[in-house]
């Protein structure tokens, strides 16, 4: 093979690209080159590796001895018109003028970071590490919670453009194989230009893709993901993203924490029943608060109506426009503090809070218990921070109902998103399972949490292989 | 369009009969029957109850005999098209004209509870656009949210009894009325019973299993016994007044408006007694659009929600919005609909026993 005629022909179909470097040396009388991207190669560990070795043996050169001499981790002969697929995937390639084969050897190497507590699930007590962007990382700290033949990771490629490495985990024998299948068809059945982090696929593998529920599992965090792959889910681990994905999803998920899982079960179920509160209270707070003040302010008691009344009789403007104007403030200022580097987060805090907030009631722009309503809505929306968007779209269309029609509107809505949110399966799990429909087994980690040695079966909401997780006697 | 009713558990169905028994009993019918038939009047839901349970047992009996098939396919075998058209008419009656009566008594409700300035426009377009989506998402959909609501319902309403029962002040006068003053009271306010028939129009969709029964006629039998409580406690709490008070549910609450620490608590009373309207009118109108499938069943599922919603909206609009004229027709005219389903209903399932029978002899 003519070497440098190779090479240049690799170069071409890499459009010479100005990360594509060459080396072309002669051993007696035998040409070798080396071809690989600089970008994404470990040039320290090519030169040691690679390159010493070759140019320093004295012998006569040929495939079989470069193979030997070779020192890489994952040395394999290139099939035909892989010798691009290869490079770009940070390996070497060897061309040698006396053999048509040509000798990949992988020596990939990018800036990673390492794993770290993830910002947005932080714990008391419990596991801090946190998934990366490398997926080779990721599964590294998935199988460090599974030291078992049984968990299996199955590739696929998407992305026209990027390319993107798709990985399927599933545990054998406890993840359902028609789940398995239907994310993988899924997977390939995706036509994209490219995949830039996970959550371009959660569209495309949703049953319903133009609704507003989230129906795929996101976690950052390895035990989390254990966890739910030890109940039978599939996981989806997306190059370049921290973000790994699971199915089936059923949004009592979210309500759960991993947090729950470590400590007290009592305390666990105290804090569940918080938290659906809380999303009650974001969710339809501010609606029945303004369907009160509009419509039904006789209904309210006495002693409330009068500090109500008190409270915004100076007011300018409708409850309506009041609330709204609030709530779209606090937005505002949130979608601020996120993009703003922290020292001036401070300062955002303190036009927000005092300026605009106490100088806006001060000033008799704005009643306080409208104030305090929004407030508590809106920090409401965060103890479970996974369906913050969800809620937020939900709380104004409540703000907009409850402003229309009162509160038989509110209930009708609230009616209305769950026999929506009903309709929705996906990987066949109900989305309200296990309350609608009403499993009890799957109860026992639901609203109400019961101790780990009474939770013998695998969740019901969705297939998974029947077993059982722990035997009673223990 | 398509409506795709998926089948629904023996829960479940013992969920939407349980809502469905209460519709057009928890607000004006004990005031009404106080005012006919005075304290014996609670023996009135007792009788009728009695009614729907039989009629729970025949549909008990002709599931297990004809378990996969559907109402309208057993008509169609045993006897002429036109009975088929007549029975599933009588339904569509039945059941919208209950549909009526059920939302004059919410809107006056509303309007004097909830609403104080506002007008029947507010209460439709909260109401319609919610229980026509919860009738197209299909019966199992329906299903899964009264289960999700049903705790709630049950825990709202025994709340509702027991704080009823704190308002006990008085024990009533028993036999004030004679027998053909019940009796006249028991015709006059047979109408809101009977919707035990709405079984029959989705039986193809239910899917109970033998050990399951159990769990129907339970939750009919908790359903009966609220309701009759319910009566009974606002009978007791109320006595001689029981008739100047339209909102029995309500009411009871609002006895001891202000309980304690706790506040208005008449409002939680509110917010069920909305709850069950949504229900109830949508299981009506899943009643009614599948009673107009059983006539012309060749036409898409619109034409019945069309059907349904522009009779309503012309009804409601102009002919009954306010409480005399609800209680005339509730009192004058619906009570001979209820012959169809203490009456024709039987006799035609008799007849369809009957030659099922036969055939099988020959």
């Amino acid at each position: 093979m003519e070497v440098s005629k190779k090479i240049e022909q690799i170069k071409n179909s890499l459009h010479n690209s100005i990360d594509v470097a060459s080396r072309i040396i002669t051993k007696n009388g035998v040409v070798i080159g080396f071809i690989y991207l600089k970008s994404i190669t470990d040039v320290l560990t090519f030169s040691q590796t690679l390159y010493e070795p070759i140019s320093e043996f004295k012998g006569n050169i040929d495939f079989d001895i470069i193979t030997d001499l070779v020192r890489g981790n994952d040395v394999k002969v290139c099939k035909d018109n892989e010798e691009t697929k290869n490079i770009l995937n940070g390996g070497v390639l060897i061309i040698l003028s006396n053999s048509d084969k040509i000798l990949s050897v992988d020596n990939l190497k990018y800036n990673s970071r390492t794993p770290s507590e993830p910002p947005t699930s932080p714990v008391i007590l419990g596991p801090r590490e946190g998934f990366t962007e490398d997926y080779k990382t990721n599964m590294t700290l998935l199988r460090r919670h599974f030291h078992s033949e049984d968990l299996v990771f199955q590739d696929v490629i998407v992305g026209k453009s990027t390319k993107t490495q798709i990985v399927v985990c599933y545990l054998d024998g406890i993840a359902d194989k028609k789940i398995v299948k239907q994310v993988i068809s899924k997977l390939k059945a995706i036509d994209i230009d490219g995949i830039v982090d996970s959550y371009y696929i959660v569209s495309l593998l949703s049953n319903r893709p133009n609704s507003f529920l989230k129906q795929i599992g996101q976690s950052e965090k390895p035990d989390v993901i254990s966890a739910k792959m030890l109940e039978g889910r599939v996981a989806i681990i997306v190059d370049n993203s921290p973000i790994v994905l699971t199915v089936p999803f059923v949004f009592l998920e979210d309500l759960q924490n991993s947090n729950d899982y470590y400590t007290n079960y009592t305390y666990s179920t105290l804090l569940r029943i918080i938290r659906l509160i809380a999303i009650f209270m974001a969710v339809l707070g501010q609606g029945i608060y303004i369907a009160l003040q509009l419509f039904h302010y006789n209904i309210l008691p006495i002693k409330y109506l009068i500090t109500i009344a008190d409270s915004t009789q100076q007011i300018p403007f409708t409850p309506f426009i009041e609330i709204l104007f609030i709530s779209l403030l606090f937005q505002i200022l949130y979608e601020v503090s996120l993009r703003l580097p922290s020292y001036l987060g401070l300062a955002t805090s303190v036009v927000g809070a005092l300026i605009l907030g106490d100088t806006g009631v001060k000033a008799g722009l704005l009643s306080p218990p409208t104030v305090i309503v929004v407030a508590i809505a809106k920090i409401a929306i965060y103890v479970i921070p996974e369906q913050s968007s969800q809620i937020t779209l939900l709380q104004y269309i409540f703000i907009i109902i409850g402003a229309s029609l009162g509160i038989l509107g509110i209930i009708g809505a609230a009616i209305y998103f769950l026999s929506y949110a009903n309709t929705i399966e996906n990987f066949g799990a109900p989305y309200l399972a296990p309350f609608s429909p009403f499993i009890f087994s799957d109860n026992k980690d639901g609203i109400l949490k019961v101790p780990i040695d009474s939770m013998t079966y695998p969740p019901k909401s969705f297939k998974s292989i029947k077993r059982k997780r722990i035997d009673e006697g223990n | 369009m398509k409506v795709i009713d998926r089948s629904i558990t023996a829960w479940q169905t013992g969920i939407i009969l349980f809502i469905i028994l209460f519709a057009n009993k928890i607000l004006i019918l004990p005031s009404l029957l106080y005012d006919g038939a005075k304290i014996e009047s609670f023996f009135i839901p007792i009788i009728l109850f009695c009614f729907d349970f039989a009629l729970l047992f025949l549909f008990y009996k002709i599931k297990n005999k004809f378990p996969n098939q559907s109402f309208e396919d057993i008509i169609n075998q045993y006897c002429a098209r036109w009975v088929r058209i007549l029975v599933y008419l009588a339904f569509a009656i039945f059941f919208f004209g209950k549909t009526i009566l059920l939302y004059n008594v919410t809107y006056i409700f509303s309007k004097n509870m909830i609403y104080k300035d506002s007008g029947n426009f507010i209460i439709l377009f909260a109401i319609l656009p919610v229980i026509n989506h919860l009738a197209i998402c299909g019966l199992r959909v329906l299903g899964r949210t009264a289960q999700l609501f049903f705790p709630v319902i049950v825990g709202i309403t025994l709340f509702s009894i027991i704080v009823g029962i704190m308002g006990f002040n008085s024990v009533p006068l028993f036999f004030q009325v004679n027998a053909s003053q019940f009796f006249l009271t028991f015709f006059k306010h047979i109408s809101p019973f009977g919707d035990t028939i709405i079984l029959f129009l989705f039986m193809d969709k239910i899917k109970i299993d033998k050990g399951q029964w159990k769990v129907v006629f339970s939750l009919f039998g908790l359903a009966c016994f609220l309701v009759v409580t319910i009566i009974i406690v606002f009978l007791i709490s109320y006595t001689y007044t029981s008739f100047m008070h339209p909102f029995a549910l309500f009411e009871l609450m609002s006895y001891v408006k202000e309980y304690e620490g706790l506040g208005r608590i008449d409002l939680i009373s509110m917010v069920i007694i909305i709850i069950f309207t949504y229900f109830h009118l949508t299981i009506y109108l899943k009643a009614f659009m599948a009673s107009f499938h059983g006539i012309f069943n060749k036409l898409d599922w619109i034409y019945s929600i069309l059907t349904f919603n522009l009779l309503f909206l012309v009804i409601v609009n102009f002919f009954v919005m306010n409480l005399e004229i609800a209680i005339f027709v509730g009192e004058n005219i619906l009570p001979f609909i209820t012959i169809f389903p203490f009456i024709i209903l039987p006799f035609i399932i008799a007849i369809i026993f009957y030659k099922h029978k036969r055939r099988r002899i020959s």
